[in-house]
């Protein structure tokens, strides 16, 4: 008998519908797709507007220059009135994310990389931070159908995963730079393998071939990066599902209870409205959903929503990055994309205790990028010596060192794992508002000494395969302080009620018909680029709550 | 915001500290800088105006390498912002592009299809012989 579709449910303004999601990133954008198929009525709600391809900057001249400010990936940087002030004084690092339909997929690299089997099992196989609740097992099947969605390329084989179905699209090219990195990598006897992005190679689920412009971190203006606005929220609007931006939650309420019926909100225009739900569900980033936690608090929940356990808000993961630059005598094309890795390696992914950490790292090689990026290291030089003038860095050697850099450099972003730790954590700022008057998220992080020891091994490492490689000058720039990509870990994922958030299938423990589906449940953070695993398991949580949908409690 | 003649007399003086001509390239004032290249910058990038400002100021009447050299020593957002805004011209001009070679963020065509080098000279080849490098999920 052929399946029943259901007919699309539209929830109307002022209507109770069954599920509200708060942010329209990766997670949520799955949800909304998915639940609207199932026949729920759903409606979402975002903080920022629907990403206009036209106003990306990569076709422009001046693409370099707008990159530092308004399509900067730090929220603080841009100052843009929809993005909320992070106050980051007690943290080593920044917290990057994007508000709108999308989500931080809007600046992201499009680097395709699902946690590895080992990411399940921290606990069990080195004895520190924590076991997830599920396997890689349990979540391939998920990773494969949002692959699917998202329109992945890439080549299948990779050694550092078991074997899997192939993905949708054929790999992008790896171009001079990739194929650089990949010759040092072969010399040395090391695992690489062509980059897996989000960005199709080929025509896919309404997004465009990827034309190597190589401007996928200020937005892709040919609407050939997966993001969400593209692969995702079509389906969903044609579902039924509402998706109202411009929507900035202030506090999700509860009943009598203790169940949550919906959320408060300030519209564009700055009025307070009210959308009620049977169902909640959070996907506002691993610094949005505790900070809308902490700001929901009651006389049921004087310590904010679901933090019975006080965990909500703590173990804030970011991975620590550092990037290492190789310059070559070759041209390698290096403004040309794309800007997702070219190649990766995984070579000291898994924990080697001789190395004087545990865990480990993923490398990704990424192209030099324009002539402003071959000067952006200009800066640290000057002054590097006592009585050194502007002129030793500046002048005529900035000249020479265009000339030297300048289309010849190829970058090594090294991924290192973060551990879980019960001191990095998001608590509310008492002085910080967003626009709208709404207390700010502060960050307290500080990277730990495990990670210093990883990255310091890793830099060490790329710069052995950039010498494999033929570099005649190198440049390191260790755990560079805007890159809190990943925002991961606080409200973590568990079975037992006084030591986690939500259980396995993201259910907070303490409010049961509100879900966490984003990446603030991940127990632990893996060490590479978590959007691939954040999407499946937003799929895996989605499909649960479909399947249990008459067990499901409800407001 | 508005510059006078003079206002752009200094920031071209000043600019050409940053980027003086050098063997086969112009200087940053030759290609225009302090003209039509910084309004399009200041366009782009108006949160730059205010250091462009100060910059001039600072400079104004004082020999041009000693003055950008006090600048960064006493005001280092302000000397920050004055070079990206000179170099972020500089490096927008049509003739400075073509000299390092830069066509811009260019879309170079690519056949998706096709076999690329790595699946025929046998370099990936080696990698999978190796073997998987993953520890599997502990049973």
């Amino acid at each position: 008998m052929a399946a029943v579709k259901p007919s699309p449910v539209t929830a109307k303004r002022g209507e109770t519908v069954d599920v509200l999601i708060i942010g329209a990133g990766p997670s949520g954008s799955v949800a909304a797709k998915h639940l609207s198929a199932a026949g729920f009525s759903v409606v979402t709600l975002e903080q920022g507007h629907w990403p206009d391809a036209n106003n990306f900057p990569g076709r422009k001249t001046e693409f370099e220059l707008v990159a530092q400010k308004q399509w900067h990936p730090n929220p603080n940087v841009r100052d843009l009135p929809r993005d909320y002030p992070v106050e980051t004084s007690d943290s080593d690092i920044n917290p990057l994310m994007f508000a709108g339909v999308g989500g931080s997929t809007t600046l992201y690299a499009g680097h395709w990389t699902p946690f590895l089997p080992s990411d399940f099992r921290v606990r069990t196989l080195d004895g520190i931070a924590d076991d997830w609740p599920f396997t890689y097992e349990d979540l391939l099947p998920h990773l494969e159908e949002i692959e699917h969605e998202v329109g992945v390329s890439g080549l299948p084989g990779n050694p550092a995963y078991p074997p899997q179905n192939a993905f949708p699209t054929p790999p992008l090219p790896i171009g001079k730079a990739g194929r650089k990195a990949a010759e040092g990598l072969d010399k040395l006897g090391w695992h690489w393998w062509p980059g897996t992005n989000a960005i199709p190679s080929i025509p896919y689920n309404g997004l465009n071939p990827c034309v190597r412009r190589g401007t996928c971190m200020t937005g892709c203006p040919e609407g050939a990066k997966s993001t969400a606005n593209i692969t995702h929220w079509p389906h969903a609007l044609k579902n039924g599902a509402r998706l109202i931006t411009g929507a900035r939650v202030r506090e999700i309420e509860v009943d009598e209870r203790g169940l949550a019926t919906g959320a408060v909100y300030i519209d564009e225009n700055g009025r307070e409205r009210r959308q009620n739900a049977r169902i909640v569900v959070l996907c506002a980033n691993g610094i949005g959903t505790p900070r809308l936690l902490l700001l929901s608090k009651s006389s049921r929940f004087p310590d904010g929503l679901a933090n019975s356990s006080g965990l909500v808000g703590r173990r804030l993961m970011m991975h620590p990055f550092s990037a290492v630059l190789g310059v070559f005598n070759d041209p390698l094309d290096g403004w040309q994309g794309p800007f997702g890795q070219l190649i990766d390696s995984f070579e000291f992914y898994e924990t080697d205790e001789k190395r004087g950490f545990v865990r480990g790292a993923k490398w990704g090689a990424m192209p030099g990028g324009g002539p402003l990026g071959a000067t952006s290291f200009v800066g640290s030089k000057v002054f590097a010596e006592e009585n050194a003038k502007v002129e030793d860095a500046w002048g005529a050697n900035l000249h020479k060192l265009v000339d030297r850099r300048f289309n010849h450099m190829l970058i090594y972003g090294i991924i290192g794992e973060d551990l879980p730790e019960e001191s990095n954590r998001v608590i509310l700022d008492g002085k910080l508002t967003d626009s709208d008057g709404i207390p700010a998220p502060k960050i307290v992080y500080k990277v730990s000494d495990n990670s210093d020891k990883m990255l310091r091994f890793h830099v060490a490492r790329c710069l052995d395969a950039l010498g494999a490689s033929g570099a005649i000058e190198t440049q390191v720039v260790h755990q560079m302080r805007d890159t809190g990509w990943h925002l991961l870990g606080t409200c973590l994922m568990g079975d037992d009620p006084k030591k986690s958030v939500v259980d396995r299938w993201g259910r907070t423990h303490d409010v049961p018909n509100m879900y966490i589906f984003d990446g603030s449940a991940f127990p632990t953070s893996g060490g590479l680029n978590p959007t691939a695993t954040i999407m499946s398991v937003a799929l895996r949580q989605t499909k649960h709550l479909i399947n249990e949908r008459r067990n499901a409690e409800a407001a | 915001m508005t510059l006078s003649e003079s206002d752009r007399d200094v920031f071209a003086r000043i600019a050409d500290v940053i980027v003086p001509a050098w063997e086969r390239m112009p200087a940053a004032s030759t290609v225009g800088v302090h003209t039509d290249l910084l309004d399009t910058v200041l366009r782009a990038r108006p949160d730059l105006a205010d250091g462009v400002r100060q910059a001039i100021e600072h400079c104004r009447n004082r020999e041009p390498s000693e003055a950008v050299n006090s600048l960064y020593r006493e005001k280092r957002a302000v000397f920050d912002a004055f070079t990206l805004a000179v170099t972020g011209g500089y490096y927008m001009a049509d003739k400075v592009r073509a000299l390092i070679g830069y066509p811009g963020q260019e879309s170079p065509e690519y056949d998706p299809y096709e076999t690329a080098q790595y699946l025929t000279d046998g370099i990936l080849e080696r990698v999978t012989r190796r073997g998987a490098i993953y520890r599997p999920t502990p049973r």
